[in-house]
């Protein structure tokens, strides 16, 4: 880790820092794209540092898309990426779920479609995607039927979150062996079209609130994610680049996995963000100051062409 | 009066000296839920308890944090389950409390955002607050919904139709830092009948604090709003006078103290007395407050003092 902090990255360091790494870690929203455009010059990056050798990697903690979905959306707006080179925490769910929880059972999933499939994929059954609305009185509510095979709640982001759902949660996690697991704690989500709306955070939250019990969660500053790349394709922590646009899960995930990391501009932190964290002396936000920050990632397509 | 049984001493209490305690006090504060009645049932020897407070010229009022009904329903449910003295201007509920806050505290200047049951409509409506309409198209998402404009608040209490549009429509108002955030109550879950519980008020306002990264203005219990709407509706209500009867240390024992009431637990609800006994041999200070001064088994404990015609 540099012993300065929080540089601007430009000129020489640019590649400086580049050829210090073989491998380099995307978020995606606010850094590669925003919504459904991409953000200016950022395919010519990625696919330029696939050229060079690099291995790039997507790591993020939106939910609402599949592995798959996500590889599509990349196509589409001239990203040359495939499907096992993204990490969503929908993918990354399921994958905490078979190998370290080595659930037997079934989820109650409170979350996307996109969820449901990377849960079959991994051959774990599911209940309770999609509208669930309430109806007959309290008492029912209270004693609703619960399936005896649901050994885990999970949630991510979920547009048809509803009472009903938090209180069919509630009740599974009334059963200390029934594990709880969230996506991610993010408190906004971005739409398509660049609006935001209340984020997984919230509706975990509420559940927790409700439930008086803490979920563990998968996504990012969580180490979790990064492991799974790691185990997938040898990434070496001391050789990789973590680039995200939010200081508490995207540096903070570089922190706490030795990386070096990037902010870039484009999304939500800004550099007094960091700067603060930096100058409170508090030991916990000093993984949220990026070692360096660019205005946006096209800054490093000079470093590339040249 | 409290130093002569111990200071939040968490000690059951019986006979003399309870008696002792009903002739010091003037003003009796319920709780509902677990202290008076559970669901559809009173609890044995409650309506008689409350009845004969009232005939000795105590002033006894119920307040309460659940804020699905208007205070009429209230006064029909005393009836049904045979408390029959109990009339509206002693029923003070979160709901109607919060219709107040919003009436006279802060003079609302617009339209108020409601999460919440028709209960807390009528409250809003009848103290002349005026609420957004609930006019959501059921195609209606997130892209393209309806802001009203002129939203000078957002209130959230329990609301069995929660869902995601309502979080992200509030979410917008209170982008406005001008936009008040209040909360009708603060209870993660309500208790049902045999020992059942359902998801309540807190749950959707903590989802709500990290949606818009504010913190609500709690207006029940253990907030001190609803005491100073008992002692304006009173004229002034002394707190060395009163006894806060309740069954959930973290809202009804809370509010006694943050009042300056004496509290007294009854095991008939949610809190048992090791809980009780673990906050008060907790470290943190802050815990002393959730502890009460006295408890009792059930408030039909109360009925043996007033034999002997005190």
């Amino acid at each position: 880790m540099s012993a300065s902090k929080c540089t601007r990255l430009s000129g020489a360091l640019v590649k400086q820092l580049l050829e210090s790494v073989d491998s380099i870690l995307f978020d995606c929203d606010g850094v590669i794209w925003r919504g459904d455009q991409a953000i200016p010059g950022a395919p010519q990056v990625i696919n330029l540092l696939k050229e060079k050798g690099k291995k790039v990697f997507f790591v993020t903690n939106n939910s609402t898309k599949s592995r798959k979905m996500y590889a599509d959306k990349m196509t589409t707006l001239g990203f040359d990426v495939k499907e096992d080179e993204v990490f969503g925490t929908a993918y990354c769910c399921a994958v905490y779920l078979k190998t370290v929880c080595k659930l037997e059972g079934k989820v109650y999933l409170i979350g996307s479609d996109a969820m449901r499939q990377e849960l079959e994929a991994v051959e774990i059954q599911q209940t309770g995607v999609g509208p669930d609305h309430i109806c007959g009185k309290q008492i029912d509510w209270a004693n609703v039927p619960l399936d005896p095979e649901v050994k885990a709640v999970v949630v991510g982001f979920d547009e048809h979150f509803s009472y009903m759902k938090m209180n069919r949660a509630m009740q599974y996690l009334s059963q200390r062996d029934c594990l709880f697991v969230g996506t991610n704690r993010d408190t906004r989500l971005p739409l398509e079209g660049g609006k935001a709306v209340p984020g997984t955070g919230c509706l975990l939250r509420a559940i927790e609130t409700a439930a008086q019990r803490e979920a563990q969660t998968v996504g990012k500053p969580n180490h979790f994610m990064f492991d799974c790349v790691a185990s997938q394709f040898g990434v070496k922590s001391d050789r990789c680049l973590m680039v995200g646009d939010r200081l508490d899960t995207d540096i903070l995930l570089g922190s706490n996995c030795g990386l070096k990391t990037l902010l870039t501009l484009t999304g939500v932190s800004t550099v007094a963000d960091a700067e603060a964290h930096q100058k409170s002396g508090c030991a916990e936000r000093q993984g949220m100051v990026p070692d360096y920050y660019v205005e946006s990632i096209a800054d490093l397509l000079p470093a590339l062409q040249g | 009066m409290a130093g002569a049984f111990g200071f939040k001493g968490c000690q059951k209490i019986r006979g003399p000296q309870i008696r002792n305690l009903l002739e010091a006090k003037d003003f009796f504060l319920f709780d509902c839920d677990g202290v008076i009645w559970h669901g559809e049932n009173a609890i044995t020897g409650a309506a008689k308890v409350v009845s004969s407070l009232i005939r000795r010229g105590k002033n006894v009022v119920f307040v309460t944090n659940n804020c699905t009904r208007p205070r009429e329903n209230y006064v029909h449910k005393f009836y049904r389950l045979g408390f029959t003295d109990v009339m509206l201007e002693q029923i003070f509920s979160s709901s109607y409390c919060s219709a107040l806050y919003l009436r006279d505290v802060v003079k609302v200047p617009g339209q108020v955002f409601v999460i919440g049951c028709d209960g807390l409509r009528r409250e809003l409506q009848e103290a002349g607050i005026p609420c957004v309409e609930e006019a959501d198209d059921p195609d209606a998402t997130i892209y393209d919904c309806a802001l009203a404009p002129d939203v000078k608040a957002v209130l959230v209490g329990h609301d069995d139709k929660m869902t995601f549009l309502k979080l992200a429509k509030a979410s917008c108002y209170l982008k406005d830092p001008e936009c008040l955030f209040l909360a009708t109550d603060n209870d993660p879950w309500h208790p049902l009948s045999g020992g059942r519980i359902l998801p309540g008020s807190g749950s959707l306002t903590a989802a709500l604090e990290v949606a818009s990264g504010r913190k609500a203005t709690v207006i029940g219990k253990p907030s001190r709003f609803m005491f100073e709407c008992i002692s304006s509706q009173f004229r002034g209500v002394d707190p060395a006078q009163c006894l806060m009867v309740g069954d959930r240390l973290e809202t009804d024992m809370l509010f006694g103290s943050n009042c300056g009431l004496d509290t007294m637990l009854t095991l008939t609800g949610v809190s048992q007395i090791e809980e009780a006994q673990e906050y008060r041999n907790s470290d943190q200070t802050t815990n002393h407050s959730l502890v009460p001064d006295y408890v009792v088994d059930t408030i039909a404990d109360f009925l043996p003092a007033f034999e002997d015609g005190i």
